[in-house]
Order: structure tokens, then sequence, then C-alpha cells
């Protein structure tokens, strides 16, 4: 643990999501393959977790279930209080609405909607669009440096701004984690750093971040990294070497953002 | 307001697509527009036929005589003797119950000039024998003067009534009443006491294809016609002639209440028909035009649900559009799609999405095509006026029901025809958007 040790002992921490011996099985024309094979742990509140392996070890399979995108073979997955594993469609698609933010790495905005209104579409999946969430949305709009922006098209904005707008989505329902999926993926290595430091500044005020990467450079500013493996958990440990952006960092990268677009 | 959101998506996610959108708004158009049109026109055309047959009195029973077959070999002292009889006609009268008027009628084609001007070319036409009765039961109007009168019948006097066309074609510039009329080939005289209104042609009765043409008509009276010229007809064709006989064309029976009209023809043909030594009479020919008016309400029917059906196939071709259009969309927005169910939308928000979509298209194609429907008689007027002006020899072949055809637009198939549009974008539309919402949003996501 690289927080202080006390903190972790007083306060039991609450935990964003619980996984035990998820498994995962994809039947195809002549065999099995196995794309989990039992695999188990916690993510507590406020923590940022970087999942890592080679491509096959499973991490897709990973995130799929994560974002409650595909339900497992076997296992549980607890998120909060409820058991997600077998519940049905419709019922994951509430649970995507009002508990996951997803980021993407081609940022997957719908393109003929504005900034705000694309902040806006898990509240209108929960049936909550009203007056207080446009004005919610354009608060986080401007949080992630957009506040001028809100009557663009994604097509009018840069791949940096066009995540940024993607993170405000994902924090839009209030999420119990952020998930983002190799979200500085297509992005070069300036914009990976104004990314990234809107990740730690959001941890940093609480949020629960799971992404899934595969630079070492990115996982590097994660509080702990889960390595897979053919479909089990081969490492799970704190980043002992972690990089962290100072608050001037962060605030002078944020300036900087500003006046580069 | 969830709903009101769905819909102004739609709408937006349309008019990325304007022309697209645009032109599956068109194949709905023209199935809306062409149920309200065809049905117009059938209507129109149908109403131009009830017309001519009411013309002819649903309350009337008509009996006409008619020619049988030449079964002679040629030989010229045959005498052909053949209809109905004025004693018919008097027993109809004096023991029929239900009728209220029996016209005796007998019609002979004749030229006709006018007695102060013989060297002008006689004009062919119609003579009419008939009584005062007449007039009203083939709804004549006079112009001026009077038509035939008792007096005039009883007295069997030579006068005679003409119909508008003879009057001007005879008399262009002169006043006819007073004057005198010439028949050349019966050699008589006949003065004028009246004019009529012009009238349009009647539906065809008897035997004949030819509707019944009013214009140029001279009636008469007919003990006048006996008295001058008897029964006999001879006509001459060729080398050889022939002689009809016969006492009368046709007798025109009203009946006092149209509810009788059916039995009351029943017994007049039954008891006509074996009038004669045990075999069926084939010289005469019963015309109901209440039964024809019937038959014509059938016929329209028939009419209308053929004019139905060729409208509902070009409406079905619509939906093909739409669903055609829909699936392209569907495909091309996979990855929105994707989006969408991360994000939380279920499967029944992207079928609805979807929908929405395709309803109003179609809405929007049925409300325009309403309202091209509703320029149906204009158009049409515009369409005749256009070949009678620009192809006037064209113009002149035209049947003559699409030359005074209007179009009637039919209430009902207004609604109809909305309601199958948007029906007909449901149907279509349902198929591609459960298709969206049944895509995996793993696969849709993954969608480039």
């Amino acid at each position: 643990m690289n927080q202080a040790p006390d903190s972790s002992v007083t306060k039991p921490t609450k935990l964003a999501a619980q996984i035990k011996d998820l498994t995962k099985h994809y039947v195809l024309k002549s065999e099995t393959v196995r794309a989990l094979r039992g695999i188990s742990f916690d993510v507590p509140e406020g923590d940022y977790v970087a999942i890592m392996g080679p491509s096959g070890s499973g991490k897709s399979t990973l995130l799929n279930l994560l974002g409650c995108l595909d339900r497992p073979t076997a296992g549980n997955y607890v998120l909060g209080t409820d058991d997600v594993a077998q519940m049905t469609d419709d019922q994951l698609s509430e649970v995507r609405a009002s508990r996951i933010g997803f980021v993407f790495q081609s940022y997957n905005l719908i393109a003929q909607l504005s900034v705000v209104e694309n902040i806006e579409v898990p509240l209108y999946y929960m049936g909550q669009l009203n007056a207080k969430s446009r004005e919610r949305s354009t608060q986080l709009a401007t949080m992630v440096g957009l506040g001028e922006r809100l009557g663009h098209r994604p097509p009018q904005l840069s791949g940096g701004q066009q995540q940024r707008v993607a993170i405000a989505r994902s924090l839009v329902n209030d999420p119990y984690f952020i998930l983002a999926d190799e979200a500085t993926g297509n992005l070069d290595s300036v914009t990976t750093e104004e990314i990234l430091a809107l990740f730690q500044r959001l941890n940093d005020e609480g949020r629960t971040i799971i992404m899934v990467t595969h630079e070492d450079e990115v996982s590097a500013h994660a509080k702990r990294v889960i390595w897979l493996r053919d479909g089990e958990i081969q490492s799970d440990e704190p980043v002992t070497e972690r990089k962290v952006f100072t608050a001037e960092q962060i605030d002078a990268i944020s300036k900087n953002a500003e006046v580069r677009h | 307001m969830r709903l009101f959101r769905t819909w102004k998506l739609g709408l937006k996610s349309l008019l990325l697509h304007p022309m697209r959108s645009a032109l599956t708004v068109l194949g709905i158009f023209i199935g809306v527009a062409s149920v309200i049109w065809l049905l117009a026109i059938g209507e129109g055309i149908s109403r131009e036929a009830q017309k001519q047959i009411e013309d002819l009195g649903a309350e009337n029973i008509i009996v006409r005589s008619v020619k049988p077959p030449d079964t002679s070999s040629g030989n010229f002292s045959d005498i052909v003797d053949f209809g109905v009889t004025r004693a018919e006609a008097e027993m109809i009268r004096l023991t029929v119950p239900t009728l209220k008027g029996v016209v005796p009628i007998r019609e002979l084609p004749q030229s006709f000039i006018y007695n102060g001007n013989k060297n002008a070319k006689p004009v062919d036409g119609r003579l009419v024998g008939c009584t005062p009765e007449y007039m009203e039961i083939t709804r004549l109007v006079v112009d001026r003067g009077h038509f035939l009168t008792h007096r005039e019948l009883d007295g069997k006097l030579s006068v005679c009534v003409i119909s508008a066309v003879l009057a001007n074609r005879l008399f262009p510039s002169e006043d006819p009443i007073g004057k005198q009329m010439y028949l050349p080939e019966k050699q008589e005289y006949f003065s004028i006491v009246g004019v009529l209104k012009e009238r349009s042609a009647t539906a065809a009765i008897g035997g004949s294809l030819a509707a019944q043409d009013f214009s140029l008509d001279v009636y008469i009276p007919i003990t006048t016609m006996y008295q001058r010229m008897g029964d006999r007809e001879v006509k001459r064709t060729g080398g050889s002639f022939s002689i009809n006989s016969f006492q009368l064309s046709q007798i025109t029976l009203q009946v006092a209440e149209v509810d009788d009209v059916p039995r009351t023809a029943k017994l007049i043909e039954a008891t006509l028909r074996a009038n004669s030594n045990g075999k069926e009479r084939q010289d005469i020919a019963v015309v109901v035009p209440f039964e024809l008016l019937e038959q014509a309400r059938t016929t329209r029917l028939m009419f209308m649900m053929f004019m139905g059906l060729i409208a509902a196939i070009s409406l079905i071709v619509g939906g093909i559009g739409i669903m055609n259009i829909m699936l392209a969309t569907v495909t091309e927005r996979t990855r929105e799609i994707g989006i969408r169910r991360a994000l939380g939308g279920k499967r029944s928000d992207i079928t609805w999405q979807f929908l929405v979509e395709t309803i109003s298209l179609s809405v929007v194609g049925g409300l325009t095509g309403v309202l091209g429907g509703l320029l149906c008689p204009w158009a049409v007027s515009l369409a005749r006026w256009s070949v009678a002006e620009f192809a006037p020899s064209f113009y002149q072949n035209l049947p003559e029901v699409a030359k005074i055809m209007s179009p009637q637009i039919v209430p009902e198939s207004i609604p109809i025809a909305f309601f199958i549009s948007v029906i007909v974008g449901v149907v279509f539309g349902i198929y591609p958007a459960i298709r969206a919402a049944k895509m995996d949003p793993i696969e849709a996501l993954r969608h480039e």
C-alpha cells in the first residue's frame, strides 16, 4: 500500500466492485474457448486499477463483464450490493446507465448530438432528463474544459477534446467506477498526459477508476496493476513507483490544454 | 417528455440525410395520394354513371319493343310484326294498381325541315309520339311555349314540341314558336308549340349500347302519329325493302312507390311475356332503372375495391422503400446502436428510436400525400384543359365520361389513406428496428 497505513486500518473501505471466481467460456463451432478461468479481486472505492496483459489474456472479456455488456458463464460480480452476474438484459442496461461510466478508446460520441447532449445520454436512458440535469451536464463540460463548446458536435472537436467529453459523459450518472478501455490509445503523448492528469484529478477527488491498457507508461499512473495471462490473474500488485502529477502540473496541463485547442 | 426527446432525436437523424429521407417520404406520398386519387376518380366515374341511370327515373319501368332477329328468306312481302301494343299498354294501365302513370311512346327516325326554308338540308332526328305525361317522366323542361296537352292529344292535332339543339339548327335566326315544320319522308306538316331546354343523355336501355339522346327529338301526340302514319314502316335498303309493323316503341310505367318497383316489374314482365300462345315473347325487353341502379352500386363497389387494391399496392411499394432505407440506416448506425446500448439503452429504447424514425417518415409522407390527394379535382381539370388545348384530336377521341367526369373525393379515403400509411410505416419499420435492438452491444461497438 502506498497510502498512509493508519487510514487503511481504521476505515473499513467500501467496495465499488467485487469479483469472485469469474469464468467466461465462449462456445465456438468445435471447441470451447475458456477466456476467463475463474478470477477474483476486489475494487475498493477510490481505487485506481490498471488491467494489463498480452492479447488473448482475457482483458477484453473481463472488460465486457465489468462493463455489464456480457454475462459470465460462472462466478459472481457484485456491484454495490447487487450481483449482476445473472441479471436480465434490461436490468443490465439499467446498471450500465446508472452505475458505470464508460470511456472508450475511440471516444464513441454520437455524431449528431452536441457536446452537452452527448454528456446527457446516460441520463436520458435513466429517465432523469430535466432542467437540473442539463445544468449538471454543463458543469461537467466546464470541468473538463469544454464549457465554451457546449453546442459543438464531435466532428468539430479534436481527439483530446472528444475524449474529455466522453469523460464528462462517464461522470454524469455519478457511477460506481469509471471503466476506461485504452482511453489514451488514439491520442498523442501530450494529449495522453492531459487525459491521465484528468483521471488523476478525478481519482484524487474520490472517483474509482478501472482502466484496461497495454502501455506501461499509462499503467504507471495507476495505484494498482492487475496482470492477466491465459484467463487467469498472474499478479495483482500496488504500483511501487507510481507516477503522480503534482497539483501544479495538473493546473499547468489543464491550462496548456485550453491554450492548445 | 421522453417520447418528445426520442422523436426530436429521430428527426435529427433523418435530417442528416435529407435526400434519402425525402425519397423515402416520396414513396409514401405517392401511395397515399394515389389512394385518394384513384378512389376520387372511381367515385367520379360511378357517380356519372349513376346520374345517367337516375335520369331514367328510379321509379320507372320501361318496356321496349325489340325487333326480333331477321328470320325471313329475303322475301320482300314479309311483314315483321313485333313489340308491345296499345292494347297491352291500356291493359297495364287498367289492371296494375301500383302504377301512377303509363306513357306509350312510338319513336321513328325522321328528317326535318323548316317549312319556310325548304331548300335547306334536312336535319336527321327522332320523331317521338307520346302523351303529355312524357315530359314529367323523362324530366324534360320546357324553355318556351308549352309541352303537348291533353286537348292536343285528344284532338289529334298536328302540333309538335322540339328540342333545343334541333331548334337551333332549324331556326338559327328565327323564333320557332308558331312556325311550321315539314317531314319530307311522311309529307306531313306540324306546327311548333314549344321548345325544350337542353338535356343530357341518359344511360343506354333496351338492347342498344348507345346512350339515350334527347338532343334531336321532335314530340307529337301519339294519337296524331297513329292517325297520320299508322303502324307500318317501310325501309328501303339497297334494292330490297322491308316492312316493320309495331304499335309502340316503348311503354314507360311510373310506379307510385319506389319500393314497389321490383315486384311490379316482375308482374309486368311475366304478364307480357306469357301474352302470346304459350311461347315466351322475345320482342320485348323490360328495363328497370331501379335494378340498373342497384347493379351500378355493386359495380361501383367492385370498382372501388379494384382501385383500392391498386393504391394499396403502391403503398406497399412505398413501405418496402421505407424498410430498405431503414435496413441500410441500421447497418450504417451499428456503432451508434452499440454506444447507446453501452450507455444504458435497453432493447426497447433502440426499437423505439428506429420505429419513431420510420413513423415520422410515413406520417410526413401521409400528410403530404393527403394534401396531394386533395389537389385531385384541380389536377384533373388542368390535365383535361391541357389535353384539349394541345392535343385536340386526341381529346375528341376520349370517351365521353373522361370529358365530363369530375373526381369526387371520398371523405373516408383521407383518414383511411393516412392511417394505412402510418401502419405501413410501423409494419415495415418494425423489422429493421428489432434487428437494430437485437444487436450484441459488444459486436456493435467493434463495428467500424
